[in-house]
């Protein structure tokens, strides 16, 4: 097996994690990734051993992402909360459910540039300059995004989950 | 006054752990006396946690046929890109490499050995940090395959790892910390191969130390960070780097990191001698001589109480 092969596997996981908390939606979220990879096949010349294949991946999964997004832009998702809480796989517990609704609720609500920004730095861990290169925005626009985006989610959760959530470890 | 000041922006990069120096003790002051300043940090992270309770459960799931299928490709097709030809045989790079060479040796007269390193020297520490955060990420969220070795037989699974890495490693004993040693598995970095040791204690929350090739290769103190609510300490010792990855709190991973420190520097112990009073042991000649409390050693003329002294580098 190539050297790339465990490390490839993680980054895979890491963008399906990423698809779908973006989208919130698993069938949406597959299709997302599946074209990000044809695209990465087919671009696979322009990856330099030795970079951040993590950060070119998700570059690629971005790039189609906002293809995507435009050339939707005339029918919207219609998606509700329900449906989106029964493809989670967590096994929830009674108390953890307000906490979950709220936060899809939130992710619902932010705008796609907000929700980008908060989820490759919050759930994927990445570097603020690694997202300001990949959605080619200046550092300054994505602190912005990143702190409306928080403290919306904030205000949103704040309605009796926040005592909860400091619970979550 | 002014100086004080933190702005907003930097209450997020110290919840992401992505502030350094000086700024994040200014930071760590200003939480400490501005409540509210402190519950935002305190939130930004608790919603981290809650995104990755929510999705985390996604890396467990068979990503099915068609990306697995894609998957194979794309890795075929990289595998094509890489069969790991030297930085310099590679055409765009070497005709990079041409060109700082040229002007390398140009301005060799005037700067000396200051050459611009080749991409692979580029290669940050911080980068083998990422690495190894995001194997922790992924490989504690799949208890089906957490490891690839286990710690059954601790010997061997050392052997298999020395084997990959290619350098003399082993899994340090954390049960001091309350972790013990369930197995490990070998993964690829961009320095070379590298080996991920997981841990779990009574809660069952797990802990993971990577070892890999550094990619500068000089030794440095210990640096922390914080990504959502993962912490990571590294560092390089000796020719091998290491990080120590978990979901705690910055001083919980502090202690440990001594541990792990303290037990690399002191060498791999014999596993089977764990926890024999010295007077059990029937053959005290028998004993690695860096472990026994030799007698004549205690009424020597050096007041020497630490027994893990060792003149040999390690």
């Amino acid at each position: 097996m190539s050297s790339f092969g465990a490390e490839l596997e993680v980054h895979i996981a890491s963008l399906r994690r990423y698809a779908r908390a973006l989208l919130r939606n698993r069938a949406d979220a597959e299709d997302l990734v599946q074209e990000a990879l044809a695209r990465a096949i087919a671009r696979a010349d322009s990856f330099q051993t030795g970079t951040n294949m993590r950060a070119w991946l998700f570059t690629i999964l971005h790039n189609v992402h906002v293809n995507q997004v435009r050339s939707r832009a005339s029918r919207p998702d219609e998606v509700t909360v329900e449906s989106v809480e029964n493809r989670l796989t967590t096994p929830a517990r009674q108390e953890e459910r307000v906490e979950v609704r709220e936060m899809m609720r939130a992710l619902d609500e932010l705008p796609d540039e907000q929700r980008q920004v908060l989820l490759l730095v919050a759930l994927e861990g990445l570097k603020y300059e690694e997202v300001a290169e990949m959605i080619g925005v200046p550092i300054g626009t994505v602190m912005s995004r990143l702190s409306r985006g928080r403290e919306a989610v904030r205000a949103k959760l704040a309605n009796g989950a926040s005592v909860a959530l400091r619970r979550v470890k | 006054m002014e100086a004080h000041r933190v702005k907003d922006e930097e209450l997020h990069a110290y919840a992401d752990g992505q502030l350094e120096g000086t700024r994040r003790i200014a930071v760590e002051r200003h939480l400490a006396e501005d409540p509210e300043a402190a519950r935002k940090v305190e939130d930004y992270r608790a919603q981290a946690a809650l995104l990755h309770e929510m999705f985390d459960p996604v890396l467990r799931e068979d990503p099915g046929p068609e990306v697995n299928e894609l998957a194979t490709r794309l890795k075929g097709r990289l595998a094509g890109n890489d069969n790991r030809p030297a930085w310099h045989a590679r055409p765009l790079t070497r005709i990079a490499a041409t060109v700082v060479l040229v002007v390398g040796a140009a301005a060799g007269g005037y700067f000396g050995r200051g050459v611009t390193a080749p991409p692979q020297q580029r290669q940050t520490l911080q980068t083998f940090a990422n690495e190894a955060t995001q194997a922790h990420r992924f490989y504690t969220s799949d208890e089906r395959y957490q490891v690839e070795m286990g710690a059954e037989d601790p010997g061997a699974l050392d052997n298999f790892l020395s084997q990959r890495v290619g350098k003399s490693i082993f899994g340090p004993d954390l049960s001091k910390a309350g972790y013990r040693l369930i197995g490990g598995r070998s993964l690829p970095t961009d320095t070379g191969a590298g080996a991920q040791y997981m841990y779990i204690n009574d809660q069952g929350k797990r802990i993971t130390l990577f070892v890999g090739p550094p990619p500068a290769g000089k030794e440095t103190s210990f640096s922390f960070a914080q990504q959502g609510d993962i912490a990571t300490f590294y560092w390089v010792e000796g020719q091998l780097a290491y990080a120590l990855i978990g979901r705690l709190s910055k001083d919980e991973l502090m202690g440990i990191t001594k541990a792990v420190y303290d037990d690399v520097k002191a060498g791999p112990k014999p596993r089977e001698q764990h926890q024999q009073p010295p007077q059990q042991q029937p053959n005290p000649e028998e004993r690695k001589p860096d472990q026994a409390q030799q007698p004549d050693q205690q009424n020597g003329v050096q007041p020497v109480s630490d027994n893990h002294h060792k003149p040999k580098d390690s």
